[in-house]
């Protein structure tokens, strides 16, 4: 078992560095070829088309493109994705500070999706050509067509406003000092053993991580209840009956095993969904992750910045890819020859 | 097929004949102990606690170097920790800040006397002398060309420091509007021991201001808690702790001021504003502030060249019927490139919106009914209240003249590569930010041809707007700015359409100071 993994992890690996050389390649052309002026907030009002010439010869945007990204691929493969024109930092300090934030809300929102989406989905296939299905499939395709930002909104009004019983702004209530240490907040506080303070951090979590979850939890739902279905006409289901097994013991313990094959792959394919929708869902609850970084980049044209956070959502995103393969072969006996 | 599957409708019951929960209570009851767990947030929710205020706010600081950007949105957070040279008082007179006296030591406003107070410490205890002013304002200009500071007092050549209160600044042309520059954007005094020992990285890590409030804590895109610094040369404020809760969705703002975790929120959407002053508890004002909603026009494009189609264009926009209809009649019309009160405003003239004139301006430029003229009005969405929706409306109050334009939406990144061009597609729905109300703000810049986002490119002018920018004469100065208000406004190089608007909600046991600029500074605000 340990071999295979080690197999799968390598191949991702070396396919890895060319998906990122590209994937660098394009983003960088596409932000430099975009009718944009990253100097835009560099000047005041005063300054004239020579003023903006010469900040641009000393930022280095008066080179070519293909000499431009030379110099930031260089400067990247040696750790040094550049200084960001709006916060004057070093883009990987920004993100570093940055990033266990936004991971920290996508796998609650990923934990919170799961709990909501296996009964769910469970729930939408027990419900498979009976009277109440008409409902399950409404509340399923009404779920899926409200966006994330627009849970959000709803969130907030419902437990913020009209009972406000949940906090919706930031990531701890002001009165916590997060320790810091790694970055992951309900990590540190528990480490430092600071329960007030997990307390604060974990209900300010609830809503954004909600948000998400409401999102993408019906998508699971489908894909549950279609290989569920799927899976209820296979002959080990009919093999089990003949042994006498409860239908709820076929059901959760082989059938929901076999069923999680392609739900688990589509979880990871939509994964990245995720990371999309925190961009709202951060800004709009003053969450400070990668995506509220990643909105305030866009805003002001902050080319090394967006550079950077497209680099990392594509690290992250080949992570879930071997995770998710590793998982499969784990799951799946048969992968495991391959 | 699936009947099987269905669940016991009954819950099983222990040995002592007690019904057990099911699965559907144990989960609610956990609910419920979870969001109990959470009530005093609501209890703390609806109190006030008048040693703290919170603030819901729709920018974050990029960088804690006030030197460095002029975002005007900002200012108000770099005023708090800073404070500033001198500053605009509510009524936008400028007023004495750390600086309390300054005069011309010659009639050529090339040399400017400024005396700084002496009590002034920084919050790390040090005292703010002539020599942090000079470094401020001066001298990392010269160091540093990213600095914006450099730019915005580009003709500061040096500080001749005479004390450590007494300084002059030389100018290296006649510079008469040089004190407003003092109280307005990236003027402000940093320690110059404690930036050179720390560089700007660690500065924007740790700044030290002199301002009313220290930084404490900032969570970047979040939040930024300021403390009172007791050592204040104003006093200390009265308010303790001042934490800026940064929510960029104006949704957001709405829910912290109305659910009470906010004491005070600023630009709201008007209609969120007009439906929270039913709400108890809370005071809401609309009020109009010294920015100007405008059309900017490229005259390299056909045919905003053509005399005709501007006036067209300007005569046909019904400026208050846009008042009513997006900003609660609050934003003032303009007639010129100046919001009433300021100096270089023209009471006296007024350009009246009138349909059949356009009609008949139209016509005179070979347009009509069976022959409209099209071009692409350029809008933002979403950078000034209800931007995109007043370009829709003035495209529909064209097309009954018969104007067809065709709406695009950009974003300011694009505008400034643009303009920065001569490649603006058309004419720009705009909102022009000026602190000081001072008209080389206004119309000095807008119609400086020289300027790489001016849209109205006539050299022309550059000569006469130079003339108006090193005339010491203030009643001169404040003639031309009019003439030429005037006269643009009238040949319509850009339109001025109203007056800018800011929101604001917050308790009622609150008392905010509101500033003309639309500032909002927590030491000018106090608890009844």
């Amino acid at each position: 078992m340990l071999q295979v993994i080690s197999a799968i992890v390598v191949r991702r690996l070396l396919l890895a560095v060319p998906t990122l050389l590209l994937l660098s390649l394009v983003v960088f052309f596409v932000l430099r070829i975009l009718p944009a002026d990253p100097l835009g907030m560099l000047l005041p009002a005063s300054a004239t088309p020579a003023d903006a010439a010469a900040l641009r010869q000393q930022l280095g945007f008066d080179k070519p493109i293909p000499q431009q990204f030379l110099i930031w691929l260089w400067a990247a493969i040696n750790g040094n994705l550049g200084i960001s024109l709006n916060f004057r930092q070093p883009v990987s300090q920004l993100m570093m500070a940055a990033l266990p934030a936004t991971l920290e809300l996508s796998f609650a929102g990923l934990i919170l999706a799961l709990l909501i989406s296996i009964p769910g989905g469970v729930l939408a296939f027990v419900l498979y050509q009976r009277k109440r299905e008409a409902a399950a499939d409404l509340t399923v395709a009404l779920m899926q067509s409200i966006p994330s930002f627009l849970w959000s909104l709803l969130l907030i009004a419902a437990f913020g406003v009209l009972w406000p019983v949940l906090p919706f702004s930031g990531r701890a209530g002001p009165e916590v000092a997060l320790p810091g240490l790694t970055g992951f907040a309900l990590v540190d506080l528990l480490l430092t053993g600071q329960f007030r303070g997990l307390v604060s951090v974990a209900s300010h979590l609830v809503l954004p991580a909600l948000a998400l979850a409401l999102g993408f939890a019906p998508l699971v739902i489908r894909v549950l209840r279609s290989s569920l279905i799927e899976a209820a006409g296979e002959p080990y289901v009919e093999v089990a009956r003949l042994r006498g097994l409860s239908e709820s013991r076929i059901l959760w313990r082989h059938m929901l095993k076999n069923a999680a094959l392609p739900t688990i792959t589509m979880i990871g394919v939509q994964f990245g969904f995720l990371f999309g929708a925190a961009l709202l869902v951060e800004m709009i609850f003053g969450y400070p992750g990668i995506g509220n970084l990643m909105v305030q980049a866009v805003k002001g044209n902050d080319l090394p910045l967006i550079q950077g956070i497209a680099l990392i959502f594509c690290v992250l995103m080949l992570a879930i890819t071997v995770i998710i393969d590793v998982l499969y072969a784990v799951l799946n006996p048969r992968m495991r020859n391959l | 097929m699936t009947d099987e599957f269905e669940l016991a409708a009954s819950s099983p019951r222990d040995r002592r004949g007690w019904r057990m929960p099911d699965r559907r209570q144990i989960l609610l009851g956990a609910v419920s102990m979870g969001l109990g767990a959470l009530a005093p947030l609501r209890a703390r929710a609806e109190g006030t606690d008048k040693s703290t205020l919170s603030i819901a706010f729709p920018v974050d600081v990029p960088t804690w170097d006030p030197n460095a950007l002029s975002i005007p949105g900002i200012q108000n957070l770099y005023a708090t920790v800073f404070d500033s040279p001198l500053r605009y008082s509510p009524d936008l007179t400028l007023s004495a800040r750390q600086i309390t006296e300054w005069k011309w030591a010659d009639d050529k406003a090339t040399r400017l006397e400024i005396t700084l107070r002496d009590d002034i410490l920084f919050h790390d205890g040090s005292r703010m002398t002539m020599e942090d002013v000079k470094f401020s304002l001066s001298d990392r200009a010269k160091a540093d060309k990213k600095l914006v500071v450099g730019g915005m007092l580009n003709t500061v050549s040096d500080i001749e420091v005479i004390s450590p209160t007494k300084a002059v600044m030389q100018f290296s042309r006649p510079t008469p509007t040089a004190p407003i520059y003092l109280a307005f954007l990236t003027a402000y005094v940093v320690p110059k021991a404690y930036m050179q020992q720390v560089g700007p990285e660690g500065f924007n890590a740790k700044p030290i201001g002199a301002g009313p409030y220290r930084m404490v804590e900032h969570q970047r895109g979040s939040r930024i808690t300021l403390e009172a610094f007791d050592k204040y040369w104003g006093g200390v404020p009265l308010i303790k702790q001042v934490i800026f809760e940064i929510a960029a969705e104006a949704s957001a703002r709405v829910a912290l001021v109305e659910s009470g975790r906010a004491g005070f929120a600023s630009q709201l959407p008007v209609r969120e504003v007009q439906r929270l002053a039913q709400k108890p508890g809370l005071v809401t004002k609309i009020y109009p502030f010294s920015e100007v909603y405008m059309l900017r026009i490229p005259n390299y494009v056909p045919p905003m060249d053509n005399d005709h189609v501007r006036a067209a264009m300007h005569l046909s926009i019904d400026t208050g019927a846009l008042s009513k209809a997006f900003y609660a009649g609050v934003a003032k019309p303009l007639s010129v490139m100046a919001p009433d009160g300021t100096p270089s405003n023209v009471p006296d003239f007024k350009f009246a919106f009138d349909k059949a004139k356009a009609i008949a301006e139209l016509k005179e430029a070979g347009y009509g009914p069976d022959k409209p003229v099209s071009f692409t009005l350029l809008s933002t969405n979403g950078v000034f209240p209800n931007d995109y929706d007043m370009a829709r409306a003035i495209a529909q109050m064209w097309k009954a003249v018969g104007i067809n334009a065709t709406i695009e939406e950009t974003t300011v990144a694009k505008l400034i590569d643009a303009a920065q061009n001569s490649k603006l597609a058309g004419p720009v729905v705009y909102s022009w930010a000026n602190g000081t109300g001072d008209p080389e703000n206004y119309a000095g810049r807008i119609f400086d041809p020289r300027l790489r986002f001016s849209a109205w490119k006539d050299m022309s002018l550059s000569a006469r707007i130079d003339k108006l920018m090193t005339e010491v004469n203030e009643q001169e100065r404040i003639a031309g700015y009019k003439a030429l208000n005037v006269e643009s406004s009238e040949k319509s190089w850009a339109i001025p359409l109203l007056q800018g608007i800011t929101t604001v909600a917050y308790s009622a046991a609150l008392e905010p100071t509101l500033f003309d600029n639309g500032y909002v500074l927590p030491v000018e605000m106090k608890y009844k």
